[in-house]
């Protein structure tokens, strides 16, 4: 029942994406594209690709998350299209790595309990990918952020891959210790507080997010390896204090690096004030508001705006030519699409069963979900801009792949509580055989 | 856990949804502010390569066209004239966005309004040419009378047409030619703007006409004889002032003199016709008051930019607050001596902080000449499409009342018998009726080099005004008492005479 609604739900998202791209190019040329079909079916295949082994590997999974994952990636790299051939080439290499990616998580991890047991091993990766672009000769500063790695012909991000293991990790890590973090035996005020050496973990992960983005100037992923942290220590604890004490601790970091980083106060002040030096570091918020502005409410039709006079808008600003082109309605179905990822990857959390797979599926979800508001916020100048890529729409190979392996890991989860809580119904009788 | 998950999921909800709020505040509720900012080249870089209307002035003199070109971009849009028009068509560029007639028209230029895109059928099944060529109120003619008479002074002159508020001619030095940052040569374009910013906050490119202000000086003093006619406290000839060389206002020692220390008095037509100093401190700080002052001030359009067509013109300025009522006045106890009282005296001779643009004191002659109403000033005179149609006409509108119209005339009584038998004699047309009011303005600079000022109008014998000019020659190092009957007066006089005659349609280039 579930893959047939999956299977109905990317053929109306294979329908939006390929009228897009027709649309997008009468837009710019006057004439439907030579490559439309090889286009549709490469689409088609990569979705169905996905779909079959959804279908196989975890048929029991939630339906609605591939779809919608797959019709943002299609509507991002229509954009890309439009505004950058070559880079739409790269990007339809890192789809299709993408889908792989995503059926090979299924196939290695075909038990949620596998992470768990590796735990230790996924907080080193995590940490060793985390700092890896603070290495000499290794680490590359793009854009005034140093989170690239170059290795050969290729770049990527680490900080995109180290999400994945750290959410594992501190999902098994405060499982396993909620109940003595969970421990209020000190009081301060109002605040019932675990004994000082628990807080430990917490400023450690300030501490790491603090080097973020210090060391590496990426206020982005710091910021989203912060709220992961607390978020998932608050549902693992059931303890309001600890918002209190990390919300805390967020506001006195953020100032001190407000005062102290230059890197920082630019951003904040083009933030509050991006006319002050509107033709420098207020210039790509402000052409963004311009884009969005130009757009209106029914766009301006694909391929008809100017969003390319925002610069990076392949990446950090795809949000805005979404906008222009497809205005509120089709910026609005973006929010809407990572709404209901959302609501579907908490759904998944709530049913599941087990407390690794709850906390995990809340972490995952939280990342998705976080990561894109904190990007869409900054385009729209509702929050300081801070780099990071709006998931699975942004052109970007590192987070076209992680975003697929944690879509993956999210359908794990969901097929397995979903087995479980059928199992003493559908299986009763043949458990009994067994027995 | 699942009631945390759950408050998660609000939590993010919640988020999402004033991301929906924002979005909504960015391309609906905010939309058209963003769209008209002044940083937005959004519609310039559209418009770019596409046909684009010309630009003539009203005796058909081509002044802005777009040629094709062989560049990425298409097309150039060029500038015949350099820089004789460059405060009024502005320039449009690539890289720039555009300023002037270039901005505010650049949807009838481009042919993008709705009335041209749909509203001739047959252009709209073509793919046709719905470009809009514009004809300006600028007179040629007129225009290069004023950029030779005024030669290479910084200065600004400002003639218009009284009647409807048409600009005739808007000239300040030092300009700039639009072309070098509108050509497609986008590195030498960008070369030239980096260069015009350097000289920022002074650059060329600054219409000083109608975007900077200076202190009117004695120029202003009609404003101060119109607050006092306008309220019944004097009028032309009551009360008389006493000869005097030098006024010391209540609440100071120190004195506002004469021009060269002369002395002199009498009522306020006296007073305007030899530009007396005293007359008009001691009316605006002890008959007139600070809330009439400004009042008047206002009614003739000071604090408020002028409505011109143009881009970001500036508003003149009377100062709001000259501090608290201290007593009333022992010469009109209807008003009030405040605590800055002797800054008022100063105001009412168009010094302290008075400022005001050449427009605004062109829009102050045309006031008194035109039965008190100011027109909104304009320069778009009606577009035509390619086919030579109009479909577009600009409709005078009233700007401001500024006084009733047997102020007005009373007051222009006074400025003809200036420039009759006063210090603005050098206005004088022959054939002509020409009223006019000279104004030294002191700088407050160390040295004392002044702005020398006219404002004037002119028109056939026992008819309307044709013409209100206003020349101010700015104040240089050296420069010394540049007085506007001797250094302004000269060149308004060219200016006005020039504009006097018929328009003559000239044979247009393009």
């Amino acid at each position: 029942m579930r893959r047939t609604t999956e299977l109905s739900l990317l053929f109306v998202a294979v329908v939006v994406i390929v009228s897009t791209y027709v649309l997008a190019s009468l837009g710019r040329e006057a004439e439907i594209p030579a490559n439309i079909f090889p286009f549709l079916g490469i689409i088609v295949a990569l979705l169905i690709g996905a779909h079959i082994a959804v279908r196989r590997l975890a048929p029991m999974a939630d339906g609605v998350l591939l779809p919608i994952a797959g019709l943002l990636n299609g509507v991002g790299y229509v954009f890309i299209a439009r505004l950058d051939e070559d880079l739409a080439a790269n990007q339809a290499m890192w789809t299709a790595i993408g889908v792989a990616a995503f059926v090979a998580t299924l196939v290695v991890v075909d038990k949620v309990r596998l992470l768990d047991s590796y735990r230790y091993t996924f907080m080193v990766i995590g940490i060793i990918l985390l700092l890896l672009p603070l290495l000499p000769g290794l680490g590359q500063t793009i854009n005034g952020s140093r989170i690239w790695v170059s290795a050969g012909p290729f770049n990527f991000q680490p900080g995109e891959f180290a999400k994945i293991a750290l959410a594992i990790f501190f999902a098994a890590y405060l499982v396993e210790h909620r109940e003595v973090l969970a421990m209020s035996t000190y009081r301060l005020g109002p605040l019932h507080l675990p004994e000082p050496k628990h807080l430990g973990p917490l400023l450690l992960a300030w501490g790491a997010s603090v080097l973020v983005m210090t060391a590496e100037k990426d206020l982005g992923s710091s910021l989203l390896f912060f709220v992961l942290f607390v978020t998932m220590l608050w549902i693992a604890t059931e303890r309001g204090s600890y918002l209190v004490v990390s919300s805390l601790l967020f506001m006195g970091g953020a100032t001190l690096a407000w005062m102290r980083f230059e890197h920082v106060q630019d951003r904040v002040d083009s933030w509050i004030d991006p006319w002050a030096d509107a033709s420098g570091s207020g210039y790509q918020v402000i052409q963004a508001s311009f884009s969005l502005a130009n757009g209106g409410v029914t766009g301006t039709g694909p391929g008809l705006g100017r969003p390319d006079l925002i610069p990076e808008v392949e990446t950090d600003f795809i949000f805005a030519a979404v906008g222009e082109e497809l205005g509120l309605f089709g910026a609005t179905a973006i929010l809407v699409a990572f709404m209901l990822i959302i609501g579907a990857g908490l759904r998944i959390a709530l049913t599941a069963t087990q407390p690794f797979e709850k906390l995990l599926a809340a972490g995952i979800t939280t990342l998705l979900g976080v990561q894109a508001f904190i990007i869409i916020g900054g385009v729209i100048r509702l929050l300081p801009l801070t780099g990071v890529t709006l998931p699975f729409v942004s052109y970007g190979g590192s987070s076209l792949l992680s975003n697929y392996i944690l879509l993956a890991l999210l359908l794990r989860i969901s097929h397995e509580s979903t087995a479980r809580q059928m199992a003493p119904a559908k299986s009763g009788p043949r458990a009994k055989a067994d027995a | 856990m699942n009631s945390q998950i759950r408050r998660v999921g609000l939590g993010l909800s919640v988020c999402f949804l004033v991301l929906f709020a924002q979005l909504n505040w960015l391309q609906v509720f905010g939309a058209s502010r963003l769209e008209t900012h002044a940083t937005n080249t959004r519609a310039i870089v559209r418009d770019f390569g596409r046909p684009r209307g010309t630009i003539a002035t009203a005796d058909g003199v081509i002044i802005a066209r777009s040629i094709e070109v062989e560049s990425s971009l298409g097309r150039e849009r060029q500038y015949p004239e350099g820089d004789l028009y460059a405060h009024t068509t502005g320039a449009f560029t690539f890289n720039f966005g555009a300023t002037g007639v270039e901005k505010i028209y650049n949807e009838l230029l481009a042919g993008q309004t709705d009335e041209q895109k749909y509203g001739d059928l047959s252009a709209l099944l073509e793919d046709g040419d719905t470009t809009g060529n514009l004809t300006l109120t600028l007179r040629d003619d007129v225009q290069r009378v004023a950029r030779e008479a005024l030669g290479d002074r910084n200065g600004s002159v400002v003639a218009l047409d009284p009647r409807d508020g048409s600009i005739l001619a808007m000239w300040s030095y030092p300009s700039y030619d639009p072309n070098t940052v509108a050509t497609v040569d986008l590195a030498a374009a960008s070369t030239s703007w980096d260069t015009l910013r350097s000289q920022d906050p002074t650059a060329p490119d600054l219409a000083k006409a109608y975007r900077q202000t200076f202190p009117p000086g004695s120029t202003f003093k009609p404003v101060t004889a119109a607050a006092a006619l306008s309220n019944d406290i004097a009028d032309a000839n009551s009360p008389s002032f006493p000869a005097s060389s030098g006024y010391t206002a209540p609440l100071t020692t120190s004195t506002i003199g004469n021009f060269g220390g002369s002395t002199c008095g009498g009522d306020i037509a006296e007073g305007i016709r030899i530009s007396c100093n005293t007359i008009f401190a001691e009316l605006g700080a002890e008959y007139v008051g600070p809330v009439l002052m400004r009042e008047q001030a206002e009614n003739f359009g000071f604090n408020e930019a002028p409505p011109i067509d143009l881009t970001a013109s500036v508003a003149s300025v009377f100062p709001e607050d000259f501090g608290a009522h201290l007593r009333p006045s022992d010469k009109n106890p209807d008003i009030s001596i405040v605590e800055n009282t002797p800054a008022l005296a100063q105001a009412s001779i168009g010094q302290f902080e008075v400022r005001a643009s050449p427009l605004q004191m062109a829009l102050v002659a045309a006031a008194i000449t035109n039965g008190g109403i100011i027109m909104e000033p304009h320069v778009l005179s009606e577009v035509r499409n390619v086919k030579g149609e109009q479909i577009e006409e600009y409709k005078p509108s009233v700007w401001k009342s500024a006084m009733v119209t047997s102020v007005a005339e009373a007051m222009r009584q006074m400025l003809l018998t200036t420039a009759t038998n006063g210090t603005a004699v050098g206005l004088q047309v022959p054939g002509f009726e020409v009223g006019g009011k000279t104004g030294t303005a002191e700088t407050f600079s160390t040295t004392n080099d002044t702005h020398a000022w006219i404002i004037g109008f002119g028109g056939p014998v026992g008819e309307a005004s044709t013409v209100a000019i206003a020349v101010m020659v700015e104040a240089f190092p050296g420069g010394g008492q540049q007085t506007g009957g001797g250094t302004a007066a000269p060149i308004a006089q060219a200016v006005l005479a020039a504009a006097l005659q018929p328009l003559t349609a000239q044979l247009g280039e393009g």
